[in-house]
């Protein structure tokens, strides 16, 4: 029985971490905006405003949860929950360590992709039960741009797995630095099985890479909603799109939900682009900064500091490009992505067959 | 009871009792958000039959894209549209209900006729193959196995769909052109 204790306790810890993502998120988002808009953020609650969204979570919490008359009330409650449960279920499949993952599933990237997908659903019911033309649709936009925009992050996310020939995202992560058991070669004609470091991740794998990192990593901004592609809950237009109505707990779950999805695109694109776990540091001669810094401690340290930098680019995004326009969007999405995202594909085809 | 065979009770009953109220309830919305615990309590199933990559397939194709479809078309479709089939009338036994209470009678009547019949503790097939070795361990990767299996012996019915698809997504685009109204 004691693995079961174990399994509690690794779910239970995912689940404040990614609680305790969303509290410093927010915060860092306050502060990211004031940078960019030449302002200073939160700065009353606590040094430097830190304990600013702590103080947020504690009013909402208190506050009435206020289910609209003529709400479906089942779908309006049920909605935020699922919502979070289907990025929060994502996180069972991820790796952050040599040896450590939370489920070693053989099908993990497939799964993360399916259990995302149901996101989709939530947002809908959210939009659905909360009887409003606004809502609605906020919903019904969100629902067009996270199904066109799953198929470029599809296509790149396999164009990686031909490449890397598994499923497995541990398996993904190891073969991408000193540990891989294959040997790994940069830009498939120097081979670095020995230096690792920056030049044996995927990107620099194989030229194309590079491509699908920015097709993916544009896509999984749309995935997760984030500016430039909010227009699901444009306030200028929407009021605030699929949650308008949400207040206290439910609205807390929605925003949980949104920073744990921005974390767990952004561990997948590291995992699958950015080397994984593995150090950036090359082992130069007898400097043998990779063998230095691989290991378990090494490898949470890594990943979450990559992860933190990528969700620091996504904060920086939205503060500083404007809002597609709908027909901009699909069509950014099926004219501009899916054929590249394709062309990546094929590419990756050919690369694995004849120079690998 | 083993903490499987319990998963698989609970499972089942989850999956039968939502179709039952997915087929029952007037409130189509609902039905469908229902349809989809449905979907995900076959997906635990599949799992526990070992065929974990169907399970997935069965999330991204029904839940991700199936079931989101046909909200689309119930939300384009507008509330008094919906509200119509809640205004029916609600008799279990009238002439309209006859062929569909046909067809399920007869279609139980095969089902449990066929329960009856199987052994499915002996069955030939299975017993072949377990002779032959070409049975799949539970540690086994899949997803090799269902692509190399794909790509040799089902190659033709594999390309056939895949021509099938490409058809009805070109159709489907050209039905959807605004093209010239001279």
């Amino acid at each position: 029985m004691n693995f079961y204790i174990t399994y509690f306790i690794i779910a239970t810890g995912l689940f404040s971490f990614s609680a305790l993502f969303a509290l410093f998120g927010v915060y860092a988002e306050r502060k990211v905006a004031a940078f960019i808009q030449d302002r200073l953020g939160p700065t009353e609650t606590g040094k430097y405003g830190m304990l600013q969204t702590i103080a947020d979570i504690l009013k909402m919490l208190q506050k009435e949860l206020i289910v609209p008359a003529a709400a479906d009330k089942l779908l309006f409650m049920l909605a935020p929950a699922i919502i979070f449960i289907a990025v929060y279920l994502g996180f069972a499949a991820l790796p952050w360590g040599p040896g450590l993952a939370p489920s070693k599933l053989n099908l993990g990237l497939y799964y993360i992709f399916a259990v995302l997908s149901i996101e989709t659903l939530g947002i809908l019911m959210a939009g659905w039960g909360s009887n409003n033309k606004y809502s609605i649709l906020g919903a019904m936009r969100s629902a067009a741009q996270i199904i066109s925009y799953e198929i470029p992050a599809g296509f790149a996310i396999i164009s990686v797995v031909m490449i890397a020939q598994t499923l497995n995202l541990q398996d993904i992560a190891s073969q991408q630095g000193i540990l891989s058991p294959e040997g790994v070669k940069f830009a498939g004609f120097w081979d670095v099985s020995a230096i690792g470091g920056i030049f044996s991740w995927n990107i620099f794998r194989a030229p194309h890479l590079l491509i699908a990192f920015v097709i993916y990593f544009i896509a999984s901004l749309a995935e997760s909603n984030r500016a430039p592609f909010d227009i699901p809950e444009a306030e200028s237009e929407l009021v605030a799109g699929f949650h308008t109505e949400y207040t206290g707990l439910g609205f807390a779950f929605v925003f949980l939900a949104e920073y744990s999805m921005m974390f767990l695109v952004s561990m997948i694109a590291v995992v699958l682009f950015l080397g994984a776990w593995n150090t950036p540091l090359p082992n130069i001669g007898p400097v043998q900064l990779a063998t230095w810094t691989t290991g378990a401690w090494w490898g949470i340290l890594w990943i979450i500091l990559k992860t933190l930098t990528l969700a620091g680019i996504q904060m920086w995004i939205r503060w500083t490009l404007p809002r597609l326009r709908v027909d901009k969007l699909m069509a950014l999405s099926w004219k501009v992505l899916t054929p590249l995202a394709f062309l990546c594909m094929l590419i990756s085809g050919i690369w694995r067959l004849w120079l690998m | 009871m083993s903490l499987v065979q319990a998963l698989f009770y609970v499972m089942s009953f989850i999956a039968l009792a939502s179709a039952v109220y997915v087929a029952t309830t007037t409130n189509l919305v609902r039905s469908i958000f229902m349809f989809f615990i449905t979907l995900f309590a076959l997906a635990g199933l599949y799992v526990l039959a070992l065929a974990d990559f169907v399970a997935i397939t069965q999330i991204v194709i029904y839940v991700g894209g199936i079931l989101v479809l046909i909200l689309f078309a119930f939300m384009l479709s507008g509330k008094e549209t919906l509200n119509a089939i809640g205004r029916e009338r609600k008799t279990f036994i009238s002439i309209g209900n006859l062929p569909a209470l046909l067809l399920a009678a007869l279609f139980l009547i095969v089902l449990v006729n066929m329960i009856f019949k199987v052994d499915a503790d002996n069955l030939e097939w299975i017993k072949k193959s377990v002779a032959l070795k070409n049975d799949i361990q539970p540690d086994a990767a899949m997803t090799e196995n269902i692509g190399v299996n794909l790509m040799t012996t089902y190659l033709l019915p594999f390309e056939a769909i895949s021509i099938i698809l490409m058809v009805a997504l070109i159709g489907a685009a050209h039905l959807s052109r605004k093209g010239d109204r001279s």
